[in-house]
C-alpha cells in the first residue's frame, strides 16, 4: 500500500452543515464527479482534509495543489426524480471542493 | 448532458448481476502481479490506470476487466515511454516462439 497523502484541510471554503451544489459542467478528461449528482444539491456532512487532486494525477502531474474532499449528504428525492424508497433515505458522495457551489 | 467517461454509469439499468465466482485465469494472475508492482513501485498510479481504461472509449465496454486493466496498462506503459511500440512487439514474437504459440 502506498502512504496516505491525506492532510488537515486548514484552508477550506465550507462546514459541516453548509449547503452546496455540485457544478452542472461536463468537462473532459478524468473527473471523479459522477454525472448523476452533478447540479444537485446537498450539505456538508464532513471535511475529509487536503488530497492530491486525482484528475491531475491522472496525466501524471504531481497532484499539486492538494484540494479539500469533503463527504456530501444528499435527499435520495433529490438525486433521482423515480426515487421510491422512504423519503427520508440519504445519499453521500465524498467530492473535491472545486466540483462545488454554495447553494 | 455529454458523456464522457465510460466508467460513469451510475444510476442507468444494470441488468443481471453475474453472481458466479469464474476464478482466475492464470494470465489474470499474472496481470495482477504486474500491475500490483508497478502501482507500488510508484511506475504508473491507480489514477492514470483508471484515465487510460476510460480512455479506451467504446473498446471499453467490449473487453472483460482483466483484458481491460491490461490494454489500459500498455497503452500507458507506452505513453510513458517506459517501452517502445517496437520492444513489446519484439518481446511479444519473442514469448510466443517460447510458447511455440
Amino acid at each position: 500500500m502506498t502512504p496516505s497523502a491525506y492532510a488537515p484541510a486548514l484552508q477550506r471554503r465550507f462546514n459541516v452543515g453548509d449547503r452546496v451544489r455540485v457544478k452542472a459542467v461536463h468537462p473532459p478528461g478524468h473527473r471523479r464527479t459522477p454525472s448523476y449528482i452533478r447540479g444537485k444539491a446537498g450539505a456538508i456532512e464532513r471535511v475529509c482534509g487536503m488530497f492530491p487532486n486525482p484528475e491531475e494525477l491522472a496525466y501524471g502531474f504531481d497532484g499539486e495543489p492538494k484540494r479539500v474532499l469533503y463527504r456530501v449528504r444528499f435527499k435520495q428525492t433529490d438525486v433521482w426524480k423515480s426515487y421510491s424508497g422512504p423519503g427520508g433515505d440519504w445519499i453521500e458522495l465524498e467530492i473535491y471542493e472545486h466540483w462545488l457551489d454554495p447553494a | 448532458m455529454s458523456k464522457h467517461n465510460p466508467a460513469d454509469i451510475g444510476g442507468e439499468p444494470a441488468g443481471a448481476i453475474d453472481t458466479v465466482d469464474h476464478g482466475l485465469k492464470f494470465w489474470e494472475k499474472q496481470a495482477n502481479a504486474l500491475r500490483n508492482t508497478l502501482t507500488s513501485g510508484r511506475i504508473v498510479r491507480l489514477d492514470e490506470l483508471r484515465r487510460a481504461a476510460e480512455d479506451l472509449g467504446l473498446r471499453y465496454y467490449r473487453l472483460d476487466y482483466f483484458q481491460r486493466t491490461t490494454e489500459a496498462l500498455r497503452n500507458l506503459l507506452l505513453e510513458k515511454g517506459v517501452f517502445t511500440r517496437a520492444e513489446l512487439e519484439r518481446k511479444m514474437d519473442e514469448v510466443r516462439e517460447r510458447y511455440d504459440a
